[in-house]
């Protein structure tokens, strides 16, 4: 049986140009997508001359709306204003799998709630931690609550993050995938890295590790947004103390923010201007050449989804140092990194450990890179997320993409589209925000409603496909399954 | 009934020169024979009708000669006598006195923009076409129907030399994305839209982009989309 493939939109209000975490994985989940045989196309605001129709590598075409751009500067949700554009977009593209990304994306949002209305399968990911006390907090978990309440599955980065949004959002825990992020390990390669002829580098000569002497200089870098919530201040605080105990030691630190002056004022009072050596901001296709110029690398964040930061310091052969929160435990294996306590005097210990660890040559970075390679890799994102798409459309069955529950729940996890089981769902998120919500639901049926009679399917104009690429398992079975049967 | 979707008439009179037509005028019956020139006998009824309640308006204000100076019966039927005789014939009628009191019953500030927009309305065309003249050698001439009877077709001649490139684009507009079809025009910031009111369907376009620019370089384009898809 041939492998289905679909037309997927994935919709955020983060991407290029704008860097960040987020935006890359949007784009390297597309274009592995397509690789498979998928089409795929992402919809986003406009940013600055950055609008209309554009096409990326690969065919990979993203819509730039531009109207929302005076709403996104006074950061005004505009509940029904997307649903017109939106519709047209969709139907134009034959779109069958919506997919948002990101919890503080309002686009992101109201994509899963008009397309559910307009009769699609929806998927969500998760990309960060959110708390559950503060005011702007409370506000965000009661809109994820509102989306999520109708989406056909979520994913999220982590088993961390997953626990949070189950909580935030009140999901069923069986609805929620765990799909890591990746990284595109060809760009993260340590400074003298040989691909070895069979490219496993398992049967290549052993290489005795380089042994660093007592007063050789081991370099810790550090590569993060010097906020708060990266631990910037945990950093200023350990930095001396570490040096202190290590005199033959260095720091790279690379990252702009407000807690810079601290780093700094530090570096003043302690005179460590020949043992501290601040970058400033570094673009990413730089990182790799900074993070090559140390040994360990120093992650003191506070709170973190995934940390992809850390597995590509890792891919690039250096040791990891890090705090243990959120999602970090489960990104990388434990004879690649040291965890510490987010507080000063066991980061310190852990930093201590790992200096004297790497001194002795036990550990053998020169093989991070290859382990890495083999344990992210964005194709196998891509495989996994074709899984729950496959899921959700019922392509495989409920038991099979489920399996079996034992917490005693019978009814069905496909989300049926008719209005009264929606209406249901949203009716259970609170007694005056479920009665809110189903309001709304009710507004956009009708919108919807309107939309069909305003503007008629029969006149909005199908767009020609990118010519799609034939999976490579499905090469030799047949040429005839490319893709959808275009109807 | 009086319009269709837009649609595309291509005229070729020799074999270097071909016109693409987008036009909303439907082909020509019998029936909308008719309807069209009641259409016209309706528009021309109505404008009689506001210039007699203009008129009426102006002979009740104190500048206005009064009614009684205007004659009975002309001296000869060809001088402007004959014009002021009907104008009588027609205030002193019933109709005329029913839209005199009428305009007597408008506040002025109502009445002259009132008037304005109608006889706007009557000069409206009721079709629109916007058409492409492709001349090879020489280059290409876009133009457009005007919006009223009163104006002429506005038209643009791009020469061969200028023209960098024909092709078809996407882009919002309004709450929908469409297609259309530009001519890059070498030394200007902007671009050309062919057919910028009518902004036809798909298949229209390109038809349009595949004939122009075999027409205009002798061979068919060296790219093209998917026809399959």
């Amino acid at each position: 049986m041939p492998r289905q493939t679909y037309n997927i939109a994935m919709v955020s209000d983060f991407f290029f140009p704008q860097p960040g975490g987020i935006e890359s994985h949007i784009y390297q989940l597309s274009s592995k997508l397509i690789d498979r045989g998928h089409k795929v196309i992402i919809i986003t605001h406009a940013y600055d001359d950055r609008k209309g129709v554009r096409y990326l590598t690969n065919g990979l075409k993203v819509y730039h709306v531009p109207f929302l751009v005076m709403y996104r500067q006074a950061t005004f949700p505009t509940v029904f204003s997307f649903f017109p554009i939106f519709r047209n977009i969709c139907i134009r593209e034959r779109i069958e799998i919506v997919h948002g990304h990101a919890s503080l994306s309002n686009l992101c949002h109201e994509a899963i709630l008009h397309g559910r209305a307009m009769g699609l399968r929806t998927v969500f990911t998760d990309h960060s931690l959110f708390g559950f006390a503060d005011a702007a907090s409370i506000l965000t978990n009661k809109l994820l609550k509102f989306t999520l309440s109708d989406v056909d599955h979520s994913i999220c980065v982590s088993h961390t993050c997953k626990e949070n949004t189950v909580l935030r959002a009140s999901l069923d825990p069986l609805m929620v995938s765990v799909i890591p992020n990746a990284v595109v390990a060809e760009n993260f390669r340590p400074r003298d890295y040989k691909e070895s002829p069979n490219g496993s580098g398992v049967f290549g000569p052993n290489t005795s590790p380089n042994r660093l002497g007592p007063t050789d200089i081991i370099t810790i870098v550090v590569i993060s947004r010097l906020f708060y919530n990266k631990g910037t201040d945990l950093l200023t605080a350990v930095i001396p103390r570490i040096l202190e105990n290590h005199p033959y030691t260095r720091f790279i630190i690379a990252g702009s923010g407000p807690k810079a002056i601290d780093l700094e004022q530090m570096i003043e009072t302690n005179v460590l201007q020949d043992h501290v050596e601040m970058l400033g901001p570094v673009r990413h296709e730089d990182v790799r050449d900074v993070m090559v110029r140390g040994h360990i690398y120093l992650h003191p964040s506070l709170t973190e989804a995934f940390g992809t930061v850390i597995v590509e310091a890792a891919s690039c052969g250096l040791y990891v140092v890090c705090t243990q929160v959120g999602g970090i435990p489960e990104v990388l294996p434990s004879h690649m990194t040291t965890f510490a306590k987010p507080e000063e005097d066991d980061l310190v210990a852990a930093t201590g450990k790992a200096i004297t660890a790497m001194r002795s040559g036990r550990i053998r970075t020169e093989k991070f890179h290859d382990q890495v390679k083999k344990m992210y890799s964005w194709s196998n994102v891509a495989m996994r997320t074709e899984r729950v798409y496959d899921g959700v459309t019922g392509k495989i069955s409920e038991e099979e993409f489920y399996g079996f529950d034992t917490g005693g729940y019978t009814g069905s996890r496909i989300r049926n589209f008719a209005l009264i089981d929606r209406l249901k769902r949203y009716y259970g998120c609170g007694i005056w925000a479920g009665k809110l919500f189903c309001l709304c639901i009710i507004v956009d049926f009708l919108f919807f409603l309107f939309l069909e009679w305003w503007q008629p399917r029969e006149s909005i104009d199908i767009c020609p496909d990118w010519p799609r690429k034939v999976p490579p398992e499905e090469k030799r079975h047949s040429s005839t399954s490319r893709g959808r049967d275009p109807s | 009934m009086l319009t269709t979707l837009p649609h595309l008439r291509i005229r070729r009179p020799s074999p270097t020169t071909a016109e693409f037509t987008v036009t909303t005028l439907p082909p020509p019956t019998l029936a909308l024979r008719i309807l069209r020139i009641i259409l016209i006998v309706f528009r021309l009824l109505l404008f009689l009708a506001i210039c007699t309640v203009l008129s009426s308006r102006w002979l009740q204000s104190p500048f206005a000669a009064p009614l009684d100076t205007y004659p009975l019966w002309p001296r000869t039927w060809l001088s402007t006598d004959t014009l002021w005789y009907m104008a009588g014939c027609l205030h002193r009628s019933r109709l005329g006195v029913a839209l005199g009191s009428c305009a007597a019953r408008i506040p002025l500030p109502l009445l002259v923009p009132g008037a304005a927009t109608l006889c706007y309305g009557i000069a409206l065309r009721v079709h629109s076409s916007e058409s492409l003249l492709v001349l090879r050698g020489l280059g290409v001439q876009t133009s457009e129907s005007p919006r009223t009877y009163l104006a002429s077709a506005a038209t643009r001649f791009i020469p061969t030399e200028k023209i960098q490139d024909i092709f078809v684009n996407e882009a919002f507009r309004g709450f929908e994305v469409r297609y259309y079809l530009v001519v890059v025009v070498e030394g200007e910031e902007d671009v050309v839209v062919v057919f910028p009111g009518l902004l036809p369907r798909r298949h229209i376009v390109e038809k349009v982009w595949r004939e122009a620019r075999e027409c205009l370089y002798e061979k068919a384009p060296r790219w093209g989309i998917d026809e399959k898809a």
